[in-house]
């Protein structure tokens, strides 16, 4: 799947990352960086879940209605960007 | 949604989308219900998106569909949101397993909530009901149904274990989930506004069992009891406690509210009923039954077939979904008379099937009975008349049948 140019501010590497994280709980599929999480399936159990590995990961606890509201890698990245420089 | 159907219209069954908002915003669901029960017990929907369903609306389908676990299972999902992507809860959230296992996981929670088990809250709960009603003594304009949303939390809070600080969240919460359009409860867009909810609700529920074990805190509340049953021999999973615990929440608050409302409505629109109860609270549990039938707040449940099923309207394929509309089993004149006449008398209301049929029977119903038999007793004691006072506004859900408005006048009762 083609990566699209992505216009996000945060760091590439780390929507990158998020991207691959999300991977992880959407069985088989590939995931973009401005791919929907409600398009690719997502629902609260996956919601949860990929909270929960960001609060491991990144020591950012995100609010549950940014996450869902922000909807894509990129602006999850830049969420837990803010969240990073917030402590 | 409307309760009083107005004149029977033209419905063409081919092109009615039972699943459009507007309908029951709006419109008049049981105009349509009563052409299907007449015409098409059994009909079948595709949406625009391709899913598709079948619906039963007879009173004797919707009771064979949601009582009978072999042929119709919950496991793939059982509300309407579910459709198209089997429940990923199946078989740890309680609405959404069958027996066996079902029936072992509902047992110790059932004994809590039977009615003998309730009765030792009537005390409780009926000075929360008098508090409650307070702010309409002072004859000023008082949004029934808009107040009503928090009723059952004020009443429940206690016995599940939420503390006050708490119950106003919740009860918005759980309003999101089964109305996720509604103006009142949409964050965003409506699938994020489902995920939201589900989300923090479970969230709440995982939160308070976590710190109920790290404190080791007892009581006799029903969470508290989530945590402690053993079912089969085994406690539950962490997993099984939040998502039971937020159904239980579900369930707590998002009903009682709506048949509140609507009876008073149905009251108020009828005062020589409403006097008839003033003078005889003997007429009160049959009221609440009558009440219960009239609204419906839980309008249907949806279940899968698991082979080819045969009903008189057709078959179900293997597989397919069903909707099990209770709204239209509650008015199939085949079971009650007139049934589109609201009539505290009815000699068989306790017939109705609001709380559900089968194995899935609604697990509050003693608690929900006697919360509505006491406030309608405190109602009527109280006041000596009731007016509506502007128009009502309906909540947008074909899951939930409700008000999110309903501003009324109370003249305080004079004469004893």
């Amino acid at each position: 799947m083609e990566r699209q140019v992505t216009a996000s501010s945060a760091q590439a590497s780390l929507v990158d990352e998020v991207a691959q994280l999300w991977a992880e709980f959407f069985t088989g599929r590939e995931v973009g960086p401005e791919d929907d999480f409600f398009a690719l399936g997502g629902n609260s159990m996956t919601g949860i879940k990929i909270i929960d590995r960001v609060a491991e990961d990144y020591g950012v606890q995100l609010s549950v209605r940014d996450f869902y509201l922000a909807q894509t890698p990129s602006r999850v990245a830049e969420l837990i960007e803010q969240g990073r420089s917030a402590t | 949604m409307r309760l009083t159907p107005g004149p029977a219209g033209d419905v063409d069954l081919d092109t009615v989308n039972l699943f459009d908002l507007d309908l029951y915003t709006s419109g008049d669901p049981h105009r349509i219900w009563d052409v299907m029960r007449d015409k098409a017990p059994v009909h079948h929907q595709v949406l625009p998106d391709g899913r598709e369903f079948w619906s039963v609306t007879r009173y004797e389908d919707v009771c064979r569909v949601l009582g009978d676990h072999r042929e119709f299972t919950s496991e793939r999902g059982t509300v309407p949101t579910h459709l198209g992507t089997d429940d990923e809860a199946a078989g740890v959230l309680m609405t959404s397993t069958d027996p066996p296992r079902h029936t072992e996981v509902r047992r110790p929670l059932g004994s809590k909530l039977t009615a003998r088990a309730v009765r030792s809250w009537e005390d409780s709960i009926r000075a929360t009901i008098v508090r409650f009603l307070e702010p309409a003594l002072d004859g000023e304009p008082y949004d029934l149904a808009e107040r009503a949303l928090l009723l059952p939390a004020m009443v429940t809070g206690p016995l599940l274990g939420i503390p006050a600080k708490d119950w106003e969240e919740l009860v918005q919460l759980t309003a999101m989930v089964t109305a996720p359009t509604d103006r009142h409860f949409l964050v965003g867009h409506e699938a994020a506004t489902l995920a939201i909810s589900h989300h923090e609700l479970v969230n709440y529920v995982r939160d308070w069992a976590r710190s109920r074990r790290a404190t080791g805190g007892e009581d006799d509340s029903l969470l508290h009891h989530l945590m402690s049953v053993r079912p089969g021999g085994e406690p539950l999973t962490d997993e099984e406690i939040a998502l039971d615990g937020y159904s239980i929440l579900l369930g707590a608050n998002v009903t009682t509210p709506h048949t509140v409302s609507g009876t008073v409505q149905a009251l108020i629109e009828r005062p020589e009923q409403f006097e008839k109860a003033q003078a005889d609270h003997s007429l009160i549990p049959n009221l609440v039954e009558e009440g219960l039938r009239w609204t419906s707040a839980a309008c249907n449940f949806m279940r899968y077939a698991v082979d080819d099923v045969e009903l008189d309207g057709g078959v179900i394929p293997a597989r397919g979904a069903v909707v099990a509309w209770i709204g239209s089993a509650n008015r199939d004149a085949a079971q009650f008379a007139d049934p589109h006449t609201f009539d505290i008398t009815r000699p068989n209301a306790k017939r109705q099937v609001a709380f559900g049929y089968g194995p899935h029977f609604c697990i509050g119903a003693p608690l929900a009975r006697m919360t509505l038999r006491i406030f309608f007793e405190e109602l009527l004691q109280r006041f000596g008349s009731l007016e509506l006072a502007g128009d009502p506004e309906h909540l947008r859900s074909y899951f939930i049948a409700g008000m999110t408005h309903l501003p009324i006048v109370a003249q305080e009762r004079r004469t004893p």
